[in-house]
């Protein structure tokens, strides 16, 4: 356990260290600047355009951290040959996959908690600025999206680590971890329209099937976006909650037992 | 006793559809507790080869290493084992003293002994006072340095240096040669690899000379007088194989 | 050394005082050449909503504005909104509320001007129908709803099932519940449309939409006038008036009020009052 945790806490110190992190930081700022901004352009649903925004930045900003920082402290490993310095110590690869993966959702969620603490203040503006009768908005519910928003970076950063484990290359975990985060973004949305359109144009059963399968094995990632629900103020059931997070574990548990295996056998030379 | 053996270990890498390289062909050495062993070869012999097998960094395709009996793909063995890789590198943003306690950590150190003996390493090194310093700003010798460092912090029995030279002044490889002799005084056993022929006259109780990922020659200083230099022997050893393998 | 620093600080003060001067006229330019684009084209829903991945709601945020931006310059330009612009507007209100079904500005936007503006009381009513089932706490949607089936489509049976569903919303008005009971008879149409009418302008903040409901009032209290007047007549004299001039020339009235719309009022051979204008 001790191993696990040291790995994870070099790979948070590393991540933390990067320059790229300030930059990712500012950007965020500003665009929760510009939220500001941007809300007066709007007629009544002011509130919902601000949590749009600020949780759409929280998200962007996670998302940018593990492209960006994550791969790269696989990268590091991988490529230039840091990891000499980790696995000749007494630790075994599973222990190391294990560690780094746990470092860097430690990043993560040092960005989406700093972030997302942040977020709430162009909320809080917008609310002052208008908020009509109708509107309905919920400080709980908002909180819930961000920690959604955490359990989803987390999903995909047990895809990058599973990527790391067999690509020799970072640029290639990259560029894979990315094609699944657009795609465990869409199967949801494909799946439905498929069904929607059986009605009214030829759907070829393999492309549903195939569609279905997609569904099965990527990560179905929009399950973890509960931005329409903190914008509007619409409850979540705890159903959701449970099944959901379940859900997210099984995925991460999953996808690290693929990643530990192929890395068993995975040389350094 | 025996603190490391290799027995008829070969290792071989894929070069292209059916090609392969042999790296080390049936290689077998065993090293005594409390020696000095040096092992020498020319470039691409396979002696970080031989090496990384027993970091379990990479696996034998034939045959088996053990380090004190038990064999290297055990992780609880390196406990007992510091490591120097060639051309080390380390995670730049940290600094030595964050690496040095990822190290100790990792080892079964506890945090108190951890900071006790990266005092004394870091002053052994001539690091300390650019220990709060991240490894980015560091020059090659500093780096190498750090990395023996972490080959040290947890006090191993056994110490498993390649190419410890590399990148080092004259001072610098004066002060690893002095570092060598010390801690073959305190009983442990240091198993390195250079090309650096008068070092390892300095220091060595043993040599191997490997070309071509085969063990031409095992010399014993205490046993044996070489009728020629170390250089010619060594010239000789690498013409009986019909020079080098490009 | 120390020439060429001067050359280069010379060479960057040209250059910044030149684009200083440059940046409006290519603004100035970049307006001439989207006026002449006029509207692009529509993202099909179902792409938009693939497309965004999990920013749906801040795509929906975008449709919307760039619509509003639109509609809203020609407004400034004082240009008329054609046909094709009016449904190039609507289609991207519903996309914008494909991608988020509960976003109120779409269908706020939809309510006061696609029905007002252009006779598109259809499609503002499908945009309605669609908040009305994902807004479901919200009354004022089905209020809107129930407006336009009673004014547009003088549907009054829609009118009342709908006012009665704001009613059951919760709504701060306690003139909904009558108003929806008094729809379920078919007479008194002008005087429903008024109560209506009194109750969406409280509603309105838009100055300009507010007059033009206000404008619309007056015709109404016009003619509402007009129809009691006519009654009183009938009254009296046992038929109907022929043309209005005799409710002045019999001292029903003391004179016709002036319709705001610039049209002028008359009887109908059915005996409704009517507008040249047409209250347009």
């Amino acid at each position: 356990m001790t191993a696990v945790w040291s790995v994870a806490l070099i790979t948070f110190k590393e991540g933390i260290k990067n320059r790229v992190i300030f930059g990712i930081f500012i950007i965020a700022l500003l665009l929760f600047a510009a939220t500001t901004v941007v809300i007066t352009l709007f007629m009544r649903d002011i509130v919902k355009v601000a949590v749009d925004l600020s949780l759409s930045t929280v998200s962007f900003a996670g998302l940018l951290t593990l492209l960006f920082i994550g791969v790269n402290l696989f990268g590091k490993d991988l490529d230039k040959r840091t990891i000499y310095m980790v696995i000749s110590r007494p630790i075994s690869r599973s222990e190391y996959l294990v560690g780094k993966f746990l470092g860097i959702v430690i990043l993560a969620l040092t960005v989406v908690v700093f972030l997302g603490l942040i977020s709430a203040v162009p909320v809080i503006l917008s609310k002052r600025f208008y908020y009509y009768p109708e509107a309905r908005f919920d400080w709980t519910i908002y909180f819930i999206a961000v920690i959604y928003i955490f359990i989803k970076l987390a999903v995909v950063s047990a895809v990058i680590t599973l990527f790391a484990s067999f690509t020799s290359n970072s640029f290639i975990a990259l560029v894979l971890s990315l094609v699944v985060y657009f795609i465990g973004q869409s199967t949801e949305s494909v799946r439905l329209l498929l069904t929607s359109q059986v009605e009214r144009i030829e759907v070829s059963p393999v492309l549903s099937y195939m569609v279905d399968i997609a569904y099965y094995i990527f990560p179905n990632i929009s399950a973890f976006d509960l931005k329409t629900q903190a914008a509007h103020g619409l409850s979540i059931s705890p159903s959701y909650i449970l099944w959901t997070m379940l859900y997210a574990v099984f995925y991460i548990v999953i996808a690290l037992s693929i990643g530990a295996l192929a890395f068993r056998r995975r040389e350094f030379p | 006793m025996v603190v490391i053996a290799f027995d008829n270990v070969t290792k071989d890498y894929k070069t292209g559809f059916r090609k392969k390289k042999t790296a080390l062909k049936d290689f077998s050495l065993d090293i005594r507790e409390g020696e000095v062993f040096g092992f020498l070869g020319p470039n691409g012999a396979g002696k970080s080869t031989a090496i990384k097998i027993l970091l379990n960094l990479i696996f034998p395709t034939a045959g088996k290493a053990e380090i004190l009996g038990r064999d290297v793909g055990e992780k609880e063995i390196r406990r007992s084992v510091g490591y120097l890789p060639e051309n080390p590198y380390f995670y730049d943003y940290l600094n030595p003293t964050e690496l040095l306690h990822f190290a100790g950590k990792t080892s079964g150190m506890d945090s108190f002994t951890i900071k006790e003996k990266t005092e004394i390493l870091l002053n052994t090194v001539g690091l300390w006072n650019e220990r709060k310093r991240a490894i980015r700003s560091y020059s090659k010798g500093m780096v190498q340095r750090v990395g023996l460092a972490l080959a040290l912090i947890h006090d191993p029995k056994i110490v498993i240096l390649d190419e410890p030279m590399t990148g080092l002044d004259p001072i610098g490889r004066r002060q690893v040669i002095d570092l060598i002799l010390k801690l073959k005084s305190e009983g442990k056993t240091v198993f390195f690899s250079s090309h650096i022929l008068e070092d390892i006259e300095r220091v060595c109780d043993r040599i191997g000379i490997l070309v071509n990922g085969v063990l031409r020659r095992v010399i014993d200083f205490k046993n044996e007088q070489l009728i020629k230099s170390l250089e010619d022997t060594f010239i000789e050893e690498v013409d009986k194989t019909g020079g080098l393998q490009q | 050394m120390q020439r060429s620093l001067a050359i280069a600080i010379f060479v960057i003060s040209f250059a910044i005082i030149a684009s200083i001067f440059a940046i409006p006229r290519v603004s100035l330019e970049r307006d001439k050449l989207h006026q002449k684009e006029g509207i692009g084209l529509v993202m099909p829903s179902q792409v938009a909503q693939i497309i965004a991945l999990e920013f749906k709601g801040l795509f929906a945020d975008a449709v919307f504005s760039r619509a509003m931006t639109y509609y809203g310059g020609k407004l400034i330009r004082g240009e008329k909104t054609t046909e094709e612009e009016w449904d190039w507007i609507y289609r991207n209100m519903d996309t914008a509320t494909d991608l988020d079904p509960y976003f109120l500005d779409p269908y706020y936007f939809g309510a006061t001007n696609l029905a007002w503006g252009t006779n598109k009381v259809k499609e503002a009513n499908l945009l309605l129908e669609k908040a009305f089932k994902y807004r479901d706490w919200d009354w004022t949607i089905p209020f809107y709803l129930g407006f336009n089936y009673f004014y547009f489509l003088q549907d009054n049976e829609k009118a009342a099932f709908y006012l009665m569903e704001s009613a059951k919303r919760g709504t701060s008005s306690s003139l909904i519940p009558i108003l929806a009971a008094r729809l379920a008879y078919q007479g008194k149409r002008t005087e429903n449309a008024i109560i209506f009418l009194q109750e969406i302008i409280r509603k309105t903040d838009d100055e300009a939409i507010k007059k033009a409901y206000e404008t619309r009032l007056n015709a109404l209290k016009g003619i509402l006038f007009l129809e009691r007047a006519a009654a009183v007549y009938q009254e009296r004299f046992k038929k109907q008036p022929g043309n209005l001039d005799d409710l002045t020339a019999k001292n029903v009235i003391r004179e016709i009020p002036k319709d705001p719309y610039g049209g002028k009022f008359y009887i109908d051979k059915d005996g409704s009052i009517k507008t040249t204008s047409e209250l347009r």
